[in-house]
């Protein structure tokens, strides 16, 4: 028995072992990234070519490139990701929720032909029409306007999806109740519908806002315009332009990665769950 | 679909027509856009003509196509078979909650957060052939430095662990949902019968876990086949076209070399193969219900 025993422990700090290396793999990246970030301009250099404990724990700490990307394009950028994002998910929501509430309280005809319309629109990953969409946009005259990056991203099939199967569930004893009334449909959505739906509501916000924060084939080509640059596109552009100011880059990429990492660690549960509703699309 | 409310149609109509529009202009549009465009070419006066099949002419003709696409397919080969052995092997591995293994499973989970273009960003640093932090750990180590994205040879195996660095914490979560789904007693009936792990993992988890697989071997290979941001940001199809994935081609086409039509005519052949794709997962969903 004693045998076996010690090949249970065994076992056990094996799998303990390749836990904490994979653990290493994934995360000592974004650590020195950011506190890489911390150093003085000198010390990125020294410590990344020579690697030491001074790579992962800084010896200097600066705020001088944190300052000067504050003072560039990032909060521009950070402030157009947000305007972009919010818009979208405002708008998302309250457009995704009507068309879900017409999928899940009426009968019309064509409606099985619509919703697998609707569905197979999620099946098409939104990267895939990029360059013909483009094309569409140029031939409306909206390339480099806040209307090109919001107004394509807010009907999503996805989130139709999801407003209909959770609407569909909500008891038909609610409306007729509402009908006899004499509610109208619409004062029935918004005013019975949506305020049962918060976690629905909510989690359509986050896969609509997750999209766009993260958003960059579509916005490099749709607004390249300076004045339009979204956070995922100044911090690529940093990288190919001047590679030579890690500093800089550092800073801002530190920047793009902690506003979506803190909201993550703070309602991860909640995050794992809608973004694995939808696919990485 | 149950039983819904029958109601004049111009109810359900208005309810829909906000988003059917914007869903009918924003994604079924760009594809008779690029289904239409592929066939017309634009004159050196500007004017743009139907040219027939004359873009996917020039595409079979064409060496740098056939390069694209054997790196797509060859890409795809490697890297979604490795992320989901990858992905089940993490699964596995955080199964059973014993100490510490929620903070593990978050921690797998991290680098999902990380956009695609700031995941490339990121590497791109790491793997800098001269001062970047990967090179100067090979040295601590007394191994030789290097070249990877500079290497026609190293470029793309590089390309598969960027793209698994981020992918496969997020892929574990549906297998991890899957597997916790299997019964303990059948792997204690198993262990009763004499079956060691192995043959439980063969003979029970695979075998149950087949929908799982199947749904994130699909979606993988959808996400994998239009990846371009590490392209554009690292390599830029380079070197000596090593890295150029289709999307990158695409882009290319319509951004680099303004060819208009040889651009939707690439846009083309990846919908198609999207479509395939989308072929596949739509009948898993039908097998889930």
């Amino acid at each position: 028995m004693s045998g076996s025993g010690t090949a249970r422990l065994l076992g056990g700090l094996v799998r303990y072992a390749v836990l904490v290396l994979v653990a290493t793999l994934l995360l000592l990246p974004i650590w020195w990234l950011l506190v890489s970030s911390l150093r003085p301009s000198a010390d990125i250099f020294r410590h990344a070519a020579e690697v030491g404990l001074a790579t992962i724990w800084p010896e200097r700490i600066t705020l001088e490139h944190w300052e000067r990307a504050l003072a560039g394009e990032l909060p521009r950028a950070v402030g157009n990701s947000l305007l972009v994002a919010l818009s979208t998910v405002g708008l998302g929501v309250l457009v995704c929720s009507l068309a879900g509430f017409a999928f899940a309280v009426f009968e019309f005809p064509l409606k099985r032909t619509l919703f697998a319309l609707v569905l197979l629109t999620f099946m098409m990953p939104f990267e895939s029409i990029v360059i013909p969409l483009y094309v569409l946009i140029r031939t409306f005259g909206w390339t480099n306007s806040y209307l090109a990056l919001i107004l394509p991203e807010v009907a999503s099939g996805l989130v139709v999806f999801l407003f209909r199967q959770f609407f569909a569930g909500i008891p038909r004893e609610l409306y007729e109740a509402a009908r006899v009334d004499g509610a109208s449909w619409l004062v029935i959505w918004a005013k019975l519908t949506l305020p049962l739906s918060g976690p629905v509501v909510a989690t359509a916000a986050l896969v609509l806002f997750i999209h766009q924060w993260d958003a960059f084939f579509w916005p490099l080509v749709a607004a390249p315009s300076a004045e339009l640059v979204t956070i995922q596109v100044a911090v690529a552009r940093n990288v190919t332009l001047e590679v030579a100011n890690w500093g800089g880059l550092f800073a801002s990429a530190s920047t793009a990665i902690l506003l979506a990492l803190i909201p993550f660690l703070l309602l991860q549960r909640w995050y794992i769950r809608t973004v694995t509703l939808g696919t990485d699309r | 679909m149950g039983a819904g409310f029958r109601v004049p149609l111009r109810v359900p109509a208005a309810f829909l027509a906000p988003a059917l529009l914007l869903l009918a202009v924003f994604r079924l549009t760009p594809i008779g856009i690029a289904a239409g465009g592929s066939l017309t070419g634009t004159r050196l006066t500007g004017e743009t003509v139907f040219v027939g099949l004359a873009n996917f002419e020039a595409l079979a003709a064409d060496p740098s196509f056939w390069r694209s696409v054997e790196v797509t397919l060859l890409f795809n080969l490697v890297v979604n078979p490795l992320q989901i052995v990858c992905a089940l092997g993490l699964a596995l591995l955080v199964l059973r909650p014993t100490r510490f293994v929620p903070l593990f499973r978050a921690a797998f989970l991290t680098p999902m957060t990380v956009s695609i273009a700031l995941t490339a960003v990121l590497w791109a640093i790491l793997l800098e052939p001269t001062s970047g932090p990967v090179n100067g750990l090979l040295r601590a180590l007394g191994l030789p430095p290097q070249p990877f994205f500079r290497s026609e040879h190293q470029a793309l195996p590089a390309l598969v662990a960027v793209a698994s660095w981020k992918g496969v914490g997020y892929w574990m979560i549906f297998l991890l949902a899957g597997l916790l789904t299997i019964p303990r007693e059948l792997y204690e009936a198993a262990a009763l019968d004499g079956a060691g792990p192995l043959q439980r993992f063969w003979r029970i988890t695979l075998p149950l876990m087949r929908r799982p697989l199947a749904f994130v071997l699909v979606a993988d290979t959808a996400a994998n086949f239009l990846l371009f941001a590490p392209v554009y940001v690292i390599t830029h199809g380079g070197p000596n076209g090593a890295t150029s994935l289709l999307m990158f081609e695409a882009y290319q086409a319509a951004f680099a070399y303004l060819d208009h039509g040889r651009s939707l005519a690439l846009s083309t052949v990846i919908l198609l193969i999207l479509g395939l794709i989308a072929a596949a997962e739509l009948r898993l969903f039908r097998e889930r219900r």
